[in-house]
């Protein structure tokens, strides 16, 4: 038995401990705002925060993350933050296909959290770790820029 | 027929985790972000693994940063965001540390897995080669320090025993004023990407003569390329060197380096590349301590 906190909620789950937490959120939790984009580590589509640290839930086997905090996009909707990115990501036009979008979220939330004043540098590098087929990233750096002006004082 | 679930162990200390290392050959899991990939299974497949699993990514015992008189050791379980954070590890190691991969896998990705999964294109290795550190295995029977040169063997070949794990990385006399060190990954892009050629140089200067020089080069061999014979025929030798000193020592490594083609480069560039890496950092006008 793996005990765990999601999204504020105290969880456990009797799945083998080299299940992947990215399987565990989306076949027994139903969470599926979390995608499989490579399953490897390279595309950052199934990003989520671990004890507040992005990161890649198809690298995490559940026997780790026994006493973590889990947090995905789906217990970031209510946030003042994700309104931020969310309208702002809008505005930029920082959408198409959407299959990048919640990943990219966590990482502009991670991104913003340390440094709420990027450069445009290091925003890339803040998403580095996330890939996009669809807007060639200009989109989503300005959406990431609008995000941290509107948001000032709240990062 | 039901498969045999792979057995998995997380105990809270380090001492529990070695007795049952010394009982049980175990495949030891710091971040995973290497043995993940490597056993990928697919979706909705738990990993299927060749031994039982065991966890050390949560062990307070491999995580300390200390100073121990001039020398600096680094618990093997630190991530690289910790290390980046840490006031005590040098700008040297942090500038390579920022080169690998992204956040996320820096959130993860431990120095103890980079060293243990012994990747010719290791981006920490060329630096820890010269930097001379030392690694500390710990098991039941207690402490073995070796020198991380001869703990890497190939690829993924490592001299550690069953019962052992890796719990610090030593880098002596790190604190000693007056060396220049520099790291320098060439691939495909800036961020996230495998290195085609890593090159780290150290040298310690006393006015203007060389006390003393190192070199290595990753991702051209099967494992860090090193000559410590090149290396002290340029000890004593003053600043700015002479383009003969150049010449010789560049023609000696184009004799060791035996770089392979794969998906990422080609052999030639490569060594081209590897050389004028090496031509570059010898044709300093100076180097400023870091
Ligand atoms: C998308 C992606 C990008 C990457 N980019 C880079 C890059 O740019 N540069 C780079 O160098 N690497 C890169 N890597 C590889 C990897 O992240 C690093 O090698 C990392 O340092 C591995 O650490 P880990 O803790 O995750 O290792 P793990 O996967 O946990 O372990 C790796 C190996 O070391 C062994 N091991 C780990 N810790 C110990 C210990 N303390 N004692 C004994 N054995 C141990 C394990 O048994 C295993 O064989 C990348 C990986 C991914 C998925
Ligand atoms: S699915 Fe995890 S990084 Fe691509
Ligand atoms: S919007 Fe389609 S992958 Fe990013």
């Amino acid at each position: 038995m793996i005990k765990f906190t999601l999204n504020g909620k105290t969880e456990e789950t009797n799945a083998p401990a080299t299940t992947r937490l990215l399987d565990l959120l989306r076949d027994d939790f139903e969470l599926i705002g979390t995608k499989e984009g490579c399953g490897e580590g390279e595309c950052g589509a199934c990003s989520v925060f671990v004890n507040n640290l992005l990161q890649n839930s198809c690298l995490i086997p559940i026997g780790s993350i026994a006493g973590a905090e889990i947090q995905t996009i789906e217990g970031i909707l209510e946030t003042k933050k994700f309104k931020i990115l969310d309208e702002s990501y809008s505005d930029a036009g920082g959408v198409q296909c959407g299959y990048c979008i919640p990943g990219m979220i966590m990482a502009s939330a991670a991104l913003l959290s340390k440094n709420p004043h990027p450069s445009k540098a290091e925003i890339r590098e803040g998403i580095s770790g996330n890939l996009c087929r669809c807007t060639g990233y200009n989109m989503i750096v300005d959406a990431i820029n609008q995000a941290a002006k509107k948001g000032d004082g709240i990062w | 027929m039901v498969e045999k679930m792979t057995a998995t162990y997380r105990f809270d200390r380090l001492e529990q985790t070695l007795s049952q290392l010394n009982r049980e050959d175990c495949l030891i899991m710091a971040g995973g972000t290497d043995i993940m990939v490597l056993h990928k299974s697919g979706r909705g497949v738990p990993l299927k693994l060749p031994k039982p699993l065991i966890f050390i990514d949560h062990l307070s015992e491999l995580k300390q940063v200390f100073q121990n008189h001039k020398d600096i050791h680094i618990g093997a379980c630190c991530t690289y965001s910790e290390l980046l954070e840490h006031p005590l590890i040098p700008v040297s190691l942090k500038n390579a540390i920022k080169t690998i991969a992204a956040p996320a896998i820096r959130n993860r990705g431990t120095l103890g897995g980079n060293i243990c999964n012994a990747s010719p294109a290791g981006d920490t290795l060329p630096l820890l080669y010269v930097y001379n550190a030392k690694l500390l295995l710990r098991s039941v029977t207690g402490d073995r320090i070796v020198e991380i040169s001869d703990f890497i063997q190939g690829p993924r070949r490592v001299q550690r025993y069953q019962n052992e794990i890796l719990a610090e990385i030593i880098l002596p006399s790190v604190l000693e004023e007056g060396a220049y060190v520099v790291f320098e990954k060439v691939g495909n892009r800036n961020a996230d990407a495998i290195a085609k050629v890593g090159f780290a140089g150290y040298i310690r200067i006393n006015e203007a003569r060389i006390e003393d020089v190192r070199f290595a080069f990753g991702a051209v061999g099967p494992t860090m390329v090193r000559s410590i014979d090149i290396e002290r025929k340029l000890v004593g030798k003053t600043i700015p060197l002479a383009d003969a000193d150049i010449v010789q020592v560049v023609a000696g490594f184009d004799k060791i380096i035996r770089p392979i083609d794969d998906q990422r480069s080609t052999a030639t560039y490569r060594k081209t590349v590897a050389l004028n890496l090496l031509r570059y950092f010898l044709s300093m006008k100076q180097y400023q301590a870091n």
